[in-house]
């Protein structure tokens, strides 16, 4: 029996048939900007919106987006939300994938560094200075001066907090490291930190303390390279970059010093540097007791691991020469629309936002979610008579101590890609500090335009 | 039964013709066979067109362009493949993958035929327990074999630092060493397939000619190279291409363990794509990059196949 004119025919049908259905999708009417898995389109007279999400704080679960958006939708019936959840392992490859196919959602939660400083600079985002003459009036200059760009809000922000480091109490406790800390005010000085952690050292070894090694400077990746920054510009109060914002600074005097410092560390055993460790590995470390002290931690991570520590992880400034820190900020964490085109979706995706972030009932709801402090002046302590109120004190304090946000500075996703392996090679080959410090500022300098 | 060849002319030559498939059948009967074999390729053929020729096409175009997240910015004509040959992580990308394909293919095809012809004769329950043994890695996440092999070389609680007694050496932080790892775990993952290929290879092998030399005195080793060696080519081609084109795609296990770090060591020209692509948003000279490593890809695989072929 024949079989092949049958089968082919019915092969060649089917192809005609597969060939139609694509066809007919492509000749939508859609957004090019929307659709794909982000799900943004109009439909009738609903406003589907796509937000990407970061995980950032309690918004990791991102089922705690769902009460936002149902009040949300009580109160706008015709919007119609859908979240994605992105990380910061992955993010922005699916945000550059979206981006360059066309398929960017409408809206993104992050922070200025990506918002402003990535998306905004390649005239991606949606201009959203309505949104602050509107609503922020009380938003702080720090906080505003990072959400723009040559003059034009690209951001508008949610939540706020300081990026800061950690010690594992009861170790400093039992290795006698506590008498160089103030603990009222969660500070250091350089010279008392070299103390302590050579106090946590001796401990290890004299077999006091369980833990592995007084602290880790992680440099195998960027993620968390806050942390590190932010521990060598206040080791002897410098800069990361210039007032200005046009030279980058590692190979200054003093932060040279605070390189070599550390170097000196990892060399006699009072800290140690891992070039196959990021911050997540080194916040691991940490909450498992391998490491005495963590340099990558606010209130979202200590959330994050809070059910893992068996111990008491204390909230502490970094160490400066003066005892005076200026830490970097941990967001402003806030949102930013991308410019797919449609005026609809523009308009509806502000509505969101300014829900979100000025409706004094869900703006504290998000805020608490985030874990961090509102933005607004006016909404005044929102954790108060809290159960955890007293746990997030210490980050609270922390606010106190923010210094200058550079992050926005130009090349800074270049500068990033440079900044650990500089690490790696100071802190585990035992390179010159000065010779890396001026490399490192030699090609970051290349990018800052 | 068809005649398949053509009767000579007299007072010449015989001439051989080649015989043909269609042979004996009516011209009808050949085009409705030749269309419905069109047509069963059909779907491959679109697939294969859209998801690989075009994009290839595509990622050559970019490759010309200064192409970043804000879109084309315009021609950048050969600038990506100059920057690509002047670019240190480039070149140490270059060498680091050379260095990967040129130990892990030989030590996976070695490898794989010393297991195999160890277990081709075996009984087929502990034969199959050996191939299912090598052939784990292979269906086993990527994910999940980092995550073992991150345990087993953590600096600070890792089984080999414990084992060795090398205290808190960190294995992949070092750069001397951390390639080293990738090439053994990119051997563990890639034996799998060839060990399968090799048993059935070896299982194929026509007996009577190995018994035949083996009744005129041949030893074990001339028996393998004479008899064996030349009727398991095709399948050492197949692995080598394959195993080659595995070690020059290596990715997953560099993205998970290594980030191309510390200070390069292990970076690829693959990861320095991703690299350049995502973390970077240079989409042109990713693109670039990508078109280089297809050509040295091409030109390692025909070598092999030249190679394969002259033996």
């Amino acid at each position: 029996m024949n079989m092949k004119k049958p089968l082919a025919l019915l092969l060649a049908a089917g192809m005609t048939l597969g060939l139609a259905a694509c066809g007919g999708t492509q000749g939508s009417t859609e957004s090019p900007a929307a659709g794909g898995e982000t799900g943004g389109s109009n439909t009738g007279s609903t406003v589907e919106l796509s937000l990407w999400a970061f995980n950032i704080g309690g918004f990791t679960e991102a089922s705690n987006w769902d009460s936002l958006i149902a009040a949300f939708n009580e109160a706008n019936p015709g919007i119609n939300v859908t979240v994605t959840p992105i990380n910061y392992q992955d993010g922005d490859q699916k945000l550059t994938t979206a981006i360059s196919s066309n398929n960017a959602p409408d809206i993104i939660f992050e922070g200025p560094e990506r918002i402003v400083g990535n998306y905004a600079r390649n005239g991606l985002m949606v201009d959203l200075g309505d949104l602050w003459t509107s609503g922020g009036s009380d938003i702080a200059e720090g906080i505003s001066s990072v959400s723009q760009l040559d003059g034009t809000y690209y951001m508008y922000p949610l939540s706020v907090a300081a990026h800061c480091m950690a010690i594992n109490y009861e170790a400093f406790e039992a290795a006698g490291a506590l008498q160089y800390l103030d603990e009222e005010n969660r500070t250091w000085t350089t010279d008392n930190f070299v103390k302590a952690m050579e106090a946590v050292r001796d401990a290890i070894a004299d077999g006091t303390i369980a833990v592995k090694v007084p602290g880790i400077i992680y440099c195998g990746a960027q993620g968390g390279d806050q942390g590190t920054r932010a521990l060598v510009n206040n080791l002897y109060s410098d800069y990361y970059v210039n007032e200005d914002g046009t030279s980058y600074l590692a190979n200054s005097e003093n932060n040279v010093k605070a390189l070599t410092l550390l170097q000196d560390m990892v060399n006699n055993g009072s800290m140690s540097a891992n070039a196959s460790f990021a911050a997540a590995d080194e916040l691991q470390a940490f909450a498992n007791q391998t490491a005495a002290v963590t340099f990558c931690w606010n209130y979202s991570n200590y959330t994050q691991y809070a059910e893992q520590t068996q111990f008491t992880p204390f909230a502490m400034a970094f160490p400066s020469d003066d005892g005076v820190p200026e830490l970097e900020m941990a967001g402003p964490y806030g949102f930013g629309i991308f410019d797919n085109g449609d005026e609809a979706k523009i308009e509806a995706a502000k509505k969101f936002i300014q829900f979100v972030c000025d409706d004094q009932t869900a703006g504290v709801e998000a805020v608490k979610t985030t874990g961090f402090f509102p933005v607004h002046s006016s909404w005044g302590d929102v954790y108060a008579g809290a159960e955890d109120a007293e746990l997030r004190a210490p980050f609270a304090l922390m606010s106190d101590y923010l210094g200058r946000y550079y992050n926005l500075t130009g090349g800074w996703t270049e500068q990033r890609a440079l900044w650990w392996p500089m690490l790696a090679a100071i802190m585990t080959t035992g390179a010159d500090v000065q010779t890396e410090a001026d490399n490192f500022v030699q090609q970051a300098n290349a990018n800052i335009g | 039964m068809a005649q398949n060849t053509v009767a000579a002319p007299a007072q010449t030559k015989p001439k051989k013709q080649k015989p043909s498939q269609f042979s004996g059948m009516s011209k009808a009967l050949v085009r409705r066979e030749t269309i419905s074999a069109y047509l069963f390729l059909l779907p491959s053929l679109i697939f294969f067109v859209s998801f690989v020729v075009v994009p290839m096409f595509i990622c050559v175009v970019y490759s010309f362009l200064e192409y970043d997240l804000s879109g084309v910015r315009g021609f950048a004509g050969l600038d990506n493949y100059i920057k690509l040959f002047q670019d240190p992580v480039f070149h140490r990308g270059f060498l680091n993958t050379v260095l990967i394909v040129v130990v892990a293919v030989p030590t996976v095809a070695a490898f794989s035929l010393w297991v195999s012809s160890a277990i081709y004769k075996m009984h087929p329950l502990p034969r199959s327990f050996f191939r299912c043994v090598f052939y784990l890695p292979v269906v086993t996440g990527s994910v999940a074999i980092t995550v073992v092999w991150k345990w087993i070389l953590h600096p600070y609680y890792g089984l080999l630092n414990q084992v060795a007694g090398t205290g808190t050496f960190d294995w992949l932080g070092n750069q001397h060493t951390a390639i080293w790892f990738i090439i053994l775990i990119l051997f563990t993952t890639s034996i799998g397939q060839p060990i399968v290929l090799y048993v059935a290879a070896l299982g194929n092998v026509d007996q009577s000619l190995v018994e035949a030399a083996q009744v005129d005195g041949a030893t074990k080793l001339q028996v393998f190279w004479k008899i064996k060696w030349p009727q398991i080519m095709p399948t050492t081609l197949y692995v080598l291409v394959i195993t080659t084109i595995n070690s020059f795609q290596c990715f997953a296990l560099i993205q998970l363990l290594t980030k191309g770090g510390p200070l390069n060591s292990t970076m690829t020209i693959m990861y320095q794509v991703y690299d350049t692509a995502y973390r970077l948003n240079d989409l042109g000279y990713a693109n670039a990059i990508g078109v280089v490593l297809a050509i040295i890809i091409a030109i390692f695989s025909a070598v092999q196949f030249k190679l394969a072929k002259t033996e």
